[in-house]
């Protein structure tokens, strides 16, 4: 069964359409992350999955129901953290999550409490106003929020900003661990290309409020279907090696001193036949620099084509 | 509605209060200043004249605090969740419209009723006015119709603000005292002019304050006009009610909820 079901989702904010008529599902269990530059229409479809906006038309469907019919079954299921908005600006960390765990109807609500604080690292914050704190602790204080309920679906919107480097990480390991653990499925959105490589099986690009592309990082790179390589030739045969490259059909972007750079084929074992040919051809080189294309160069790709 | 949802919420409202001067604060502090003012004035008055009026000024401070928080505080802490942007969070839980909304009424109740007692007591210790001189069936109905109309202007605030947004905060503080000269708090409908008469004589809390008059002086109180604000109130609360709820729709639509600006 799929977690989450959306078809043909529109919103429109007087002329503008914010989401344009977008179908996905997400698998349960599943680790799905939304991509898509500022205005794309992220935020638009989590307010809508999350019952916070109407949606102009289309259906959705969570756990199987209709959220506008079983509210209260899926609201008790799901949970959402982001990092816009803090959940309260007057109250504690402890106090604002003893609030949501009554809300939720958490049972043994102190005792989740003090495991969300230890597990994020938030124990020695607990009696501190919520605005007091800095963005990364209030961020962390949302996630525990949005696990207070051990949600079989949970929304994370751009949660991670803001948040220190080790931080950052030890933040997305207990999501992946917290993943594994429940099997609850994560719908996730990021700026940070990869962080959403790194976490998602599967990646949606929205653009525009369309939704471009929705498939797993390996495939997504295949869009992409160049490499590039770039190489230093010894003993001043970059020339040699350049015109060897021609021969060979392959492009080569630029040559300068003893460096030459080009693009191959990403598909099938290209690559590996060709440097096995320059090596055989006795080229020697001092350093070597292969690019894959990452999840930065597809959104760029598919910016400009859109 | 589920009772945990509802006390989560009431422990919300509870934590702001206590965390937030500004909530403790207007709890006693501006009702113990009218009690102040005009107790100095009544006394001063009844110096200079024959007319006591301390104990109907006195009595209208009191039961005025109940239309008063009843109001106001349903509109504040329907605010205090778009300043600190938590509708976001709230309304994407399971918490109802309908259990927020039962929450503040609730909460604003409680809060009236230690600013009540804090106000009777303080009344006593300055000028020796027993709250409890009004009989207690008066005054329980009083009590009960004032905070129902309270109720009734908070919650057309709050489909306003739900409307509008935080744009129309100051409504927030200032409506209740748009009826307040008109619901007789001080003076007899008597003594009001003949156009505002007739709006005071739509006002269910105007017949609150004539039988508290009545009482105080010892005349015969008109049960019926209290039956009969309470029809009228009834009537209030259910458009009102409707209103919010069809405001909250309309932050759904607009995005209103999703931004909390």
């Amino acid at each position: 069964m799929n977690a989450i079901e959306v078809r043909n989702l529109s919103k429109s904010f007087g002329d503008v359409k914010a989401v344009d008529n977008i179908s996905f599902s997400v698998k349960k269990g599943e680790f799905f992350g939304l991509l898509g530059p500022n205005g794309a229409g992220k935020t638009t479809t989590i307010n809508m999955l999350t019952g916070l906006l109407e949606k102009d038309s289309g259906e959705i469907s969570i756990l199987g129901k209709n959220p506008d019919e079983d509210w209260e079954y899926v609201k008790n299921r799901m949970n959402v953290s982001t990092a816009y908005f803090p959940i309260s600006d007057v109250l504690t960390v402890r106090q604002a999550l003893n609030v949501y765990s009554r809300i939720f109807g958490v049972k043994d609500c102190k005792r989740k409490i003090s495991e969300l604080l230890l597990k994020f690292e938030l124990t020695h914050l607990q009696n501190r106003r919520i605005i007091l704190l800095s963005s990364g602790e209030r961020t962390r204080v949302a996630i525990a929020k949005g696990l207070l309920n051990d949600p079989e679906v949970l929304f994370l919107d751009e949660c991670t900003v803001g948040l220190d480097p080790d931080i950052a990480e030890k933040t997305r390991t207990l999501m992946r661990e917290y993943q594994k653990e429940t099997g609850s499925t994560i719908f996730f959105t990021s700026h940070y290309m990869f962080e959403v490589e790194m976490l998602c099986g599967r990646i949606g690009f929205m653009m525009n409020g369309k939704l471009v592309k929705v498939d797993t990082s390996q495939n997504l790179k295949k869009i992409i279907r160049k490499t590039n390589v770039e190489m230093v030739v010894k003993e001043g045969k970059a020339g040699l090696l350049r015109d060897f490259l021609l021969e060979e059909d392959v492009d080569v972007m630029f040559m300068e001193d003893n460096r030459v750079a080009f693009e191959v084929a990403s598909s099938g074992d290209r690559i590996y036949k060709l440097m096995n040919k320059i090596f055989a051809r006795g080229f020697k080189l001092s350093d070597l620099h292969i690019k894959r294309p990452t999840l930065d160069d597809i959104f760029i790709t598919l910016a400009r084509r859109k | 509605m589920k009772l945990h949802r509802v006390f989560g919420l009431l422990l919300k409202h509870y934590y702001t209060t206590t965390n937030k001067a500004d909530r403790l604060f207007d709890m006693f502090y501006w009702p113990a200043i009218d009690l102040f003012v005009w107790g100095f004035a009544s006394v001063y008055i009844s110096q200079i004249s024959d007319y006591n009026l301390l104990s109907m000024i006195l009595g209208g401070i009191i039961l005025w605090i109940f239309v008063w928080r009843g109001s106001q505080d349903i509109a504040v802490y329907m605010l205090e969740d778009f300043w600190s942007k938590n509708l976001y969070h709230l309304f994407s839980s399971p918490v109802k419209l309908s259990e927020h909304l039962l929450s503040v009424i609730l909460f604003a109740f409680f809060r009236s009723i230690i600013s009540g007692v804090a106000m009777g007591v303080l009344a006593y210790i300055m000028y020796s006015f027993n709250i409890l001189s009004i009989p207690i069936a008066v005054a329980g109905i009083s009590v009960f119709l004032l905070s129902l109309f309270g109720w009734i202007m908070g919650l057309f605030v709050a489909g306003l603000i739900l409307r509008y947004g935080q744009r129309i905060q100051v409504l927030g503080w200032s409506t209740v005292w748009v009826v307040q000269p008109f619901s007789c708090v001080f003076y007899p409908l008597s003594a009001l002019p003949a156009w505002a008469k007739s709006i005071a004589v739509w006002l269910p809390t105007t017949y609150v304050f004539e039988n508290m008059r009545a009482a105080l002086a010892g005349s015969a109180v008109d049960y019926g006009v209290y039956f009969l604000s309470f029809l009228v109130s009834l009537a209030l609360l259910g458009v009102m009610l409707i209103f919010v709820y069809r405001s909250f729709l309309r932050a759904r639509k607009t995005g209103l909820l999703a931004r909390g600006d």
